[in-house]
This record gives structure tokens, C-alpha cells and sequence, in this order.
């Protein structure tokens, strides 16, 4: 296969960026999008100029390292996908892709492909989290758990906080994630009891570090490599709602 | 726990920070958004009463017994004062959501449930209010005639300007609520698998319920006046009919205003 790659390239978080345009010959439909990515780097290294910097880790669809919006589509054109699990076969011969890096304010780019995706690890640090130790898992069914809240607090579960809801919305929100991670710890009895404090601080974090608000529009789900649902918005909406009017302090 | 602030600074405190968040803002703009749909909905109930006769006397009868109403003041402070709370609220939102994100990709594509409606929540929102200033100024802050407000509200429509301008302000208004009632329903959290389809369609038929009810009225009055107008040219009259015709042609259209 032969592309034309339009990449976002930039030296660092202060200068300004700006497209450039690669000619990739040699792709073959069973690589991985970043080992297309590896093959012009190669190709860069050789010829002696700057390879082109890119988020990734695990390339097993679960670290959440990856990221690149692909010809407008955060992780690319496949549904719940990440890019690293995305393939070339998913693309004709001659095609033109416009690679960029998530866009929001609250991820500055740090060069090229690469944005820096802290203010999620702050947003957790905020409330993210059960402040008791619960210790090595129960037992089976020594901690009732109905089973609908348990498929629902997996299905939070499997945020792996890429950040591609941010760099779907067109309001850079965070709400997805934060909905997941809320709903995750309030659905269980282990994250009920800080339910509260835990809504109002990771919201509160989510707003300082500058990320826009929900209008609903559910680009966020259609983006999300792991389908995380819009519900956990709706539950997010419910809990720091009831949070602001009733927790004590 | 004696020594913690006052109750009345912790609410006011709490009130602060919860209208500070984005969250809290999206909130108080969906109760206000709604509450205001509230409203269209009284108020097109009452000016249906614009079809009920000929001579406009029931819609007439009505507007006199609205302004007869001692809490009448009181009720157009609460509006004013949702209609403020819900447009600076949707300006001071709209520049948070447009910092966050100040760079655009060079190639974007909707993959989710983006609509007309959702995608011009601003503009539609400024017509619609840019109509809102146009209708108090024809209706409320203008002199009554003495034919009533029924005859006021038939010479305004009767003019090309004026059923253009109110035809697009519901335009405006029906493009905005396709979005707007479910979007405020699942900022107050209401999402449920087995209610989730019957709140999209409810919305959308209350949104197109509105819609239909206030395009009614222009409409109407036009399609009436160019059915006497083409009446009156067919006897070969001659005569110019004026906008206030007592005459005016049966309104064929207005059940279906009513009936949606």
C-alpha cells in the first residue's frame, strides 16, 4: 500500500506547529496503524531527520498510551478501537490521512503527536479512588452486590482514561471519563460511602483544569475505544447533583 | 459541629460553588430552559383561543383577564428573570466550552448523535431572543388599538415583514427545543434504559407540538388573507382588502395548528 500522510508536527509545548506531508510506500493491510507509524519513523531515523513523536505502550488495546486523531476520528475510523489496535486493511491504497493530536486546552501538546494527559491522573487524585483499605478481594458473595450494579460498574470500569472523549467533544468536556470513574466507585459498597465528597472533587478538579462542559451531543460515546456509555454522564449529572444538596459540609 | 460556619454563609457557600461549576451551570440552565418551556406551553394554550372565533372575541377576552390579573407583574418579573439566568448562563458556558477547546482539528467529523439542533444551540438561542425583543415591542410595550389585541396581532401577521419575522423566530424556537428539552433532561440525570427512547421521541413530539402550535399563527393569518385576496380578485372587485378584513375566509389551517 501507498499513503499520503498529512502529520501534525510540532518541536515543543511553546512553538507553534503545523502540517507536514509524508509519502509511506511498503505499508502492508496486516500492520498495526503505529507500526505503519514505526516503518516512516524507521525511514525518518535513516535519512537522518526527527522521527515523528507519538504516544503508545502496551499496543494490546489497554494501557490507554495511545491516542491521534485519525482523519477526524479520535483513535480512527473503527468503533470501540483503539489506535494501536486499528489496522491498515482499514484503508485503501493511495489514501490521504490527516493525523493530529487530541485537541483541548486541558492537554497541551508536548510535541508533535504527543499531549500531556496529567490532568486526568489530577482529576483521580482529586477523589478517585477509596481513601480506606478494602483489602485482597472478598470472598464470593460475602459482599452482596446485585448483579446489574455489578455489570454496570464494570462496564465504567473499562475506562483506560486515553483521554479520546476530551478529543472527541467539541467542548474539550471530560465529563465521560469523570462519569466513568464516579460511576465506577459509586456503584460498589466499597465507594459508597465517599460517594459524595468524591462527585464534588473530582467535578471541582475537572473544571480547574479547564476542561468545557457537556451539551450533550454524545460524540464522547461514539469516540470511546472501551463504548463507555453516555448513562455514566446522566449518573455523574445525579450524583454531583445530590452531592451539592446534601453533603454535610 | 458548633464551631463550622454559619448555616446561612455554608448555603450560600454551597450555592456559590455549585453555580461556579460547569456542572451547576448546566443544571440551572436546564431548570430554566424547562421551566421556560413551561411557559410557551401556557402560552400557546391560551392564544389558541385565536381560532376559537371570527371576530377574535375569545382570544381577546383572554388577554383582559390575564392583564386584569393582579399577579400578572409578578409572573413577567419570574419570566424575565429565567430568561436572563438561562442567557448568561448559556454565554458564560459557551466561552468556557470555547477556551477549552481553542484549537479546531483540521479534519473533524461527527460520529455521534450531533443534529441541526444541537450543533447551533447559540445561534438559534439569539433569534430566538432577537424575536422575543421584536414580539414585546409589537405586543406588550405598544399601545393597545381599540379593536383589540386579537385585530392587533391579525394586522401584524397580515404584513409580509411581519409573518416573515415570526415564522422565522419559531423556526428558530423549534430547532432549538429539538435539542434542547431531551439535552436538559439528561443534564438533570434523567437516563434510563427502558425510559431513554420514550424521553427522545416525548421531547422531540413536545418540541414539534410547539413547532406546529405557534407556526400556526402566521401562517394562517397569510394563508386566510391570500385565499380573500384571491376571493375578492375572482369577483373582480377590484378593492384592495385591508390586513383588519372582518371578512376574511374560513381558516381551514387552524385544526391542524391545534390538532398536532
Amino acid at each position: 500500500m501507498h499513503l499520503t500522510l498529512h502529520i501534525w508536527r510540532q518541536q515543543n509545548a511553546t512553538s507553534a506547529g503545523g502540517f507536514e506531508t509524508y509519502r509511506v510506500d511498503d505499508v502492508l493491510p496486516e500492520m498495526s496503524f503505529l507500526e505503519m507509524l514505526d516503518v516512516l519513523n524507521e525511514r525518518l531515523t535513516r535519512e537522518g531527520r526527527e522521527p515523528v513523536a507519538f504516544d503508545h505502550d502496551c499496543r494490546e488495546g489497554i494501557c490507554g498510551m495511545c491516542s491521534l486523531v485519525i482523519n477526524g476520528a479520535p483513535h480512527g475510523p473503527d468503533r470501540a478501537t483503539t489506535t494501536c489496535q486499528l489496522h491498515m486493511r482499514r484503508f485503501h491504497d493511495g489514501e490521504t490521512i490527516y493525523i493530529e493530536p487530541f485537541r483541548a486546552t486541558a492537554f497541551p501538546v508536548l510535541k508533535d503527536l504527543v499531549v500531556d494527559r496529567s490532568a486526568f491522573d489530577r482529576i483521580l487524585a482529586a477523589g478517585g479512588f477509596i481513601t480506606a483499605r478494602t483489602g485482597s478481594p472478598p470472598d464470593a458473595n460475602s459482599v452482596p452486590v446485585p448483579k446489574v450494579d455489578a455489570d454496570l460498574a464494570m462496564d465504567a470500569a473499562a475506562c483506560i482514561g486515553c483521554g479520546a472523549c476530551v478529543a472527541a467533544c467539541k467542548n474539550a468536556a471530560a465529563m465521560l471519563f469523570v462519569g466513568a470513574k464516579v460511576s465506577h466507585l459509586a456503584l460498589l459498597p466499597q465507594g459508597k460511602p465517599e460517594r459524595r465528597r468524591r462527585a464534588l472533587q473530582m467535578v471541582q478538579q475537572m473544571d480547574a483544569e479547564g476542561f468545557g462542559g457537556c451539551t450533550n451531543e454524545r460524540e464522547c460515546e461514539a469516540a470511546c475505544p472501551k463504548g463507555i456509555s453516555v448513562a455514566n454522564i446522566a449518573r455523574l449529572n445525579r450524583e454531583y447533583l445530590w452531592a451539592s444538596l446534601a453533603d454535610p459540609e | 459541629m458548633a464551631f463550622h460556619r454559619p448555616q446561612k454563609v455554608r448555603m450560600f457557600h454551597r450555592l456559590r460553588t455549585f453555580l461556579g461549576s460547569t456542572l451547576g451551570k448546566k443544571v440551572a440552565m436546564s431548570i430554566t430552559g424547562l421551566l421556560l418551556v413551561l411557559f410557551l406551553i401556557a402560552h400557546l394554550a391560551g392564544n389558541l383561543l385565536f381560532f376559537k372565533d371570527q371576530d377574535r372575541s375569545a382570544f381577546d377576552h383572554y388577554a383582559q383577564m390575564l392583564e386584569e390579573n393582579p399577579l400578572l407583574p409578578l409572573a413577567e418579573i419570574g419570566l424575565l428573570v429565567l430568561f436572563v439566568v438561562h442567557l448568561g448562563l448559556a454565554f458564560l458556558t459557551t466561552r468556557q466550552n470555547r477556551e477549552a477547546r481553542a484549537t479546531r482539528y483540521r479534519v473533524s467529523q461527527a460520529l455521534g448523535k450531533r443534529t441541526l439542533g444541537s450543533s447551533t444551540m447559540l445561534i438559534t438561542g439569539i433569534l430566538v431572543l432577537a424575536f422575543v425583543v421584536v414580539h414585546l415591542l409589537d405586543f406588550r410595550f405598544k399601545e393597545r388599538a381599540p379593536d383589540g389585541l386579537g385585530a392587533m396581532l391579525e394586522r401584524r401577521l397580515s404584513e409580509p415583514i411581519g409573518a416573515g419575522i415570526y415564522l422565522l423566530g419559531v423556526i428558530a424556537l423549534g430547532i432549538h427545543l429539538s435539542h434542547a428539552v431531551r439535552s436538559a433532561l439528561r443534564t438533570l440525570g434523567a437516563d434510563h434504559p427502558r425510559f431513554n427512547e420514550l424521553l427522545q421521541r416525548g421531547a422531540l413530539t413536545l418540541a414539534g407540538v410547539l413547532f406546529l402550535g405557534f407556526a400556526a399563527f402566521p401562517l394562517v393569518v397569510v394563508g386566510s388573507r391570500l385565499g380573500s385576496t384571491l376571493a375578492s380578485s375572482s369577483a373582480d372587485e377590484g378593492a384592495p382588502t385591508t390586513p383588519a378584513d372582518p371578512g376574511l375566509a374560513p381558516l381551514p389551517v387552524s385544526a391542524d395548528g391545534q390538532g398536532h
